[in-house]
């Protein structure tokens, strides 16, 4: 289990700044389309509910009803499960030195990687479609100098707010390693001398 | 024609496609919490979704179980006699 107060690899006095997941519109989709699932067969069951009564009530048509029901719903719960934790295990933290992307696709395949602020060369935010504009929901590229290509912060909630963070981030964060680095320069003259 | 032999088996054998569906299901779950406790941030979240996963669960099976419950498992199905007194009409109730 991770803990925010205890980052893996966690640097000296590092914060974290940032927390984002896909905004709140992937959990209600999820939602929605459960509760699509589940109550459409529930309606076309109650609508031919003579039918049903007939299979249930018959000895090798009722047990199978009854098993193939149970597995629908089983798998449709397990199904809504599955993408839940998709949705709860795809963080991305933003920290005053570093960002760390964690992607989870599918049940086994999980993506875990991290950038110094400092060699983040420009972030674009973007809002695309009437439902994005709405819910003020969108998606955030950090482009770094490397040829690493970029880190993409999916549907995440206000991404033009979390673009200006990352930004003062990046400022602040390439203020403190030219300090620290004229510091170290300082030390090693007068040590020349 | 020709006689077909005489097949029957219990209802029962139904089960077994519905124990292995659950073999599955409770391995899959396993994983899934297993990846949120390892992975997931720790929080009152992570437990809750885990607590209504497991009460969903518990009540689904809980209800087919009572459903299932009802049924003759041990009556058998011949299948000869299924072939031959199947009227054609499979949806009676429309």
């Amino acid at each position: 289990m991770m803990r925010l107060d205890h980052l893996p690899n966690q640097r000296e006095g590092e914060r974290v700044e940032l927390f984002l997941r896909r905004h709140w519109f992937a959990v209600l989709t999820i939602i929605l389309a459960f509760i699509l699932l589940t109550i459409i067969p529930l309606g076309i069951g109650f609508y031919f509910r003579d039918l049903v009564s007939s299979w249930l009530n018959h000895t090798l048509l009722g047990p199978i009803t009854v098993i193939l029901g149970s597995l629908y719903f089983l798998s449709i719960w397990l199904f809504a499960f599955l993408e839940f934790t998709d949705y709860y295990l795809d963080t991305w933290i933003v920290t005053n030195e570093r960002i760390i992307n964690i992607e989870q696709e599918g049940l086994f395949h999980r993506t875990a990687s991290e950038l110094d602020l400092a060699a983040v060369q420009d972030t674009t935010a973007e809002i695309r479609g009437i439902i994005q504009t709405l819910f003020t929901y969108g998606n955030v590229f950090v482009q770094t100098a490397g040829s690493k290509g970029r880190f993409h912060f999916k549907n995440i909630n206000n991404p033009e707010t979390v673009k200006e963070k990352v930004n003062l981030l990046v400022e602040q964060d390439k203020k403190r390693l030219s300090a620290l680095g004229a510091r170290k320069k300082g030390k090693v003259k007068s040590r020349d001398r | 024609m020709f006689d077909l032999p005489s097949i029957s088996f219990p209802v029962g054998i139904l089960l077994i496609i519905f124990i292995a569906y659950m073999v599955f299901y409770v391995a899959y779950s396993f994983f899934n919490i297993y990846h949120l406790v390892r992975y997931g941030i720790y929080g009152f979240g992570l437990y809750l979704i885990v607590t209504v996963f497991t009460g969903g669960t518990i009540l689904l099976v809980g209800a087919s179980t009572l459903m299932l419950i009802n049924f003759d498992w041990s009556a058998p199905i011949n299948i000869t006699d299924n072939i031959d007194n199947y009227d054609g009409d499979l949806f009676p109730g429309l």
